[in-house]
């Protein structure tokens, strides 16, 4: 299921998206979503049961899993799993049993796989035969403690209106909370990771690409990293004056006996152990976040962790001006009404040649404008997500795509409108695609998508469920009058460029310049 | 099969990790006995290695309720332990340098494992070159491949509670007597060529101490919040009914009438106090919802202790004490 069903390829002839085809989310619907559309509505509510979807053996026998636990096969997609066949209850059978012990087997056989690395420059090493590009990382919780991280957004919007992109700002880096240093850097490193520049040069480990909690963990769990927990001081590990090509593992490994000397491989569980924590706690992750983080990331999203939010004033109310379009500028004189006196008709008479004034007359109560206010919310953006794109990279991106916010199904109540206010207030304006923008065929999208939205993640004991918050200001500026003159004028004169659907802005200025003819007969 | 596995899980204590108040499994032998003998599936939410880009099918750690942990850990059958207290003594106290070296030797069988059935591997893959070189051999080989395959597979699953690494990577070699046995290459290999690196799913040796009254946390310490729906927990478990986490269909709890890999599920479950007014329109909006996904709504309540006498002894057939109602929209 695409997050957003805005860009459903269905529906925009015009750009196709290939991207938000494929990921998906929930234990359901990976597989193609071709497929799912042919399922009947009963079939996919059942399916949405997720396990109803985890027939292991149709993924043993993908995976071709044999001989032995060591052994993976890379490139099985999604799609050549046949979902499992479910019965209602048991009749008692031996066939029933004997399937569903195939069932427990294959989930046996499946999950007793053990992460291997091969050394990736091992003379003759069988590198590449497992695939990935295994790294080694080390677990240093304390080295950043103390560091101070200068706040770049806001600098940046002011760099980016002055001299346009030539003074890149990075992006926000958590670089308090990175508790893992890799060593060497592989292909993972391109979007996870990020070096902290303007070191000394004597510092240690300069350079070198530093993982924030659940990335380290995600890279665990997938087995491209190799998490140890060392036993020497970083100094001595990293040296600082470059000379880590000591450590170089085909050298280190030579000898057993000092293999260990540095520090210990950890397990899965350990690496759960010293990575995930309670929230806010410092190089540490809650397991509701990882959850929903490692999740988008198997769908093959790009995810960043969201900057803290920005230190009060200034900023936010200077941009929307400064950006505001003629769109605008026309929505704030609709607007703003008319004044009413305190008795008599609502609508004052006179001569109306066309629908909008009436209607802008009626318009009595004052429309709901999204403001962004500066106080802290109870629910915080956790999460910056992407669509997987090319171009994409962990310091140069664009703004992302979707904000989301963490929940924890049994815990959380339905946020109140105080909250949610909130949450959105700190998202910036983002009107979406911006080729909806005053086409016609877009209004639904437009509505839907609101003038900015959030998603939430709820997570319940490992379960997902996302789902959108828009704010729905849309509603006030697509004002559906304008249509019924647009129909008067078709009726009469030939029809303009733009047609029927020019809501409100060709109505206002055609009623205007009363160039509707007569009054209208309705549509 | 059953049967093979029963003996060595029946002294099982399974270890429950606490990592910041959540619940997680790590081994899979654990795992798979939960499942079998005590009707606890819960919810297995890692990344696949084998196959990291999907979502149909995920792999360790398995998450536990909290309610699941308690019953668990009340059954018997389970202890919890703090996870990172234990990790971080045993990772840096000098005193546990000997389990240390335990696991140390233990990592390192496993990657002397790995590295034999990768050179297994490769000497088959040879050998079946070889075989297509060759000619018409070739056909032959192909055939007996997925002989082997299959037996292989079915292997595990006999000696599968017992077994370890070793014992599985070997008996491969006790099938495949026509593909040039791999041993030959070994000596010579393993040494000049480095072994592969390895991250084990559990701290296997290194926190394999069954539970010391310092390192585990007492059950109780389990929050008591988890109270209504833990009694209708027990009231489903000791009834042979698995429940999974039931945010798919709307409730407190997915029901289902046997292991989830086989059954849809049944109900959708809410568990209540006993003197807990319930909203008629909670009735209403779980029943419709319940109907519309071919599943009854099912809600209880236990009666508290003081209104039934029984006390203690009832503690295994808690079901005594909770009542049960199930909901389907008529739809008349």
């Amino acid at each position: 299921m695409p997050l957003d069903d805005d860009d459903n390829p269905s529906l925009a002839p015009s750009e196709i998206n290939l991207m938000t085809a494929a990921p998906s989310h929930g234990g359901s619907a990976a597989a193609a979503s071709a497929a799912d559309e042919q399922m009947t509505a009963e079939e996919l509510l059942e399916d949405e049961g997720g396990s109803a979807a985890q027939d292991f053996r149709a993924f043993a026998t993908a995976l071709q899993h044999r001989k032995n636990q060591f052994r993976k096969e890379p490139g099985v997609s999604a799609q050549t799993i046949r979902r499992g066949e479910k019965d209602f209850e048991s009749h008692g059978t031996r066939a029933q049993a004997d399937a569903l012990e195939q069932s427990r087997a294959a989930m046996r056989d499946v999950l007793s796989y053990v992460r291997v690395h091969t050394v990736p420059s091992g003379p003759g090493a069988s590198s590449g035969k497992v695939g990935g590009n295994p790294v080694r990382g080390w677990y240093f919780p304390g080295w950043w403690e103390g560091f101070e991280e200068v706040e770049e957004e806001e600098e940046a919007v002011v760099v980016k209106g002055e001299d346009g992109e030539k003074k890149e700002k990075k992006p926000y880096g958590w670089i308090r909370e990175r508790v893992v240093v890799l060593e060497g850097s592989s292909t993972a490193s391109q979007a996870l990771g990020r070096a902290v520049t303007g070191q000394a040069k004597d510092r240690p480990a300069r350079g070198k690409d530093w993982l924030l909690p659940e990335e380290a963990l995600y890279l665990v769990e997938r087995g491209s990293l190799d998490l140890w927990w060392p036993f020497k001081p970083l100094e001595e590990i990293f040296p600082p004056d470059g000379t880590v090509d000591a450590q170089d593992p085909g050298e280190e490994e030579e000898t057993e006996v000092d293999e260990y000397e540095f520090g210990i491989p950890l397990s899965l569980q350990a690496a759960y152990a010293l990575l995930i924590g309670d929230d806010g706690e410092r190089g540490k992750i809650s397991l509701q976040k990882f959850q929903v983080y490692s999740n988008l990331k198997r769908c093959g999203y790009n995810v960043l962790r969201a900057p803290p939010l920005p230190k009060p004033p200034a900023q936010s109310p200077s941009s929307p001006a400064s950006r505001q379009t003629l769109w605008q500028w026309l929505t704030s004189r609709l607007a703003s009404p008319p004044q009413h006196p305190p008795y008599g008709p609502l609508v004052r008479p006179g001569l109306y040649r066309s629908y909008v004034p009436i209607y802008r007359q009626m318009a009595l109560i004052s429309r709901h404008s999204p403001s962004s206010s500066t106080s802290t919310p109870s629910f915080q953006i956790h999460f910056h997500v992407w669509k997987s794109a090319q171009k994409w990279t962990k310091l140069r991106h664009p703004p992302p795509d979707f904000r989301l916010a963490v929940l924890d199904a049994q815990q959380t109540f339905v946020p109140s409108l105080r909250e949610i206010g909130a949450l959105l207030d700190s998202s910036p304006a983002d009107r979406g695609n911006p080729q909806w923008a005053g086409h016609p065929g877009r209004m639904y999208a437009r509505l839907k998508h609101g003038s900015r939205n959030v998603l939430l993640a709820v997570v319940d004991h490992g379960v997902i469920n996302y789902m959108r918050f828009a704010e729905g200001s849309g509603f006030v500026e697509e004002p559906l009058y304008g249509r019924f003159d647009a129909a008067v004028a078709k009726g009469g004169v030939a029809p303009k460029k733009g047609g029927g659907r020019n809501n409100g802005r060709g109505g206002v200025v055609r009623g205007g310049k009363g160039k509707g003819r007569g009054r209208g007969r309705g549509r | 099969m059953a049967a093979a596995s029963a003996p060595p899980a029946a002294e099982r204590l399974v270890r429950i990790s606490r990592i910041a108040g959540r619940y997680l499994v790590f081994d899979i032998d654990d795992v798979v006995y939960i499942r079998r003998c005590h009707g606890v599936c819960a919810v297995l939410t890692g990344t696949m290695p084998q196959n990291p880009t999907q979502n149909l099918f995920l792999g360790l750690p398995v998450e536990l309720q909290a309610e699941e942990a308690k019953l668990l850990v009340d059954m018997g059958v389970a202890y919890v332990a703090d996870e990172l207290a234990d990790h971080l003594a045993r990772l840096s106290d000098p005193a546990f340098e000997p389990a240390r070296r335990t696991y140390r030797e233990h990592l390192r069988q496993l990657r002397k494992t790995a590295q034999q059935a990768f050179e297994e591997e490769k000497a088959r893959v040879a050998a079946l070159h070889a075989d297509k070189r060759g000619g018409k051999k070739n056909k032959e080989s192909k055939k007996k491949q997925p002989a082997g395959v299959e037996a292989a597979s079915a292997e595990p699953e006999s000696s599968a509670a017992a077994s370890g690494p070793a014992a599985q990577a070997e008996t491969p070699s006790l099938f495949d007597d026509d593909v040039p046995p791999p041993p030959p290459p070994q000596p010579q290999k393993q040494k000049p060529s480095i072994l592969p690196g390895v991250t084990p799913s559990t701290s296997f040796p290194l926190t394999a101490t069954p539970p010391s009254p310092a390192s585990s946390a007492p059950a109780d310490s389990i929050p008591a919040s988890v109270a209504p729906s833990y009694a209708l927990l027990t009231y489903l478990n000791s009834r042979g009914y698995y429940t999974t986490p039931g945010l798919r269909f709307g409730g407190r709890l997915s029901v289902y009438p046997g292991d989830p890999f086989r059954y849809h599920a049944h109900y959708l479950a809410n568990g209540y106090g006993w003197d807990e007014p319930v909203p008629m329109l909670d009735v209403v909006t779980s029943g419709r919802l319940g109907t519309a996904v071919k599943k009854g709504f099912l809600f209880g309540a236990e009666r508290p202790k003081a209104a039934a006498e029984e006390g203690e002894e009832g503690g295994k057939d808690k079901g005594e004490n909770v009542r049960v109602f199930c909901v389907e929209w008529a739809g008349m």
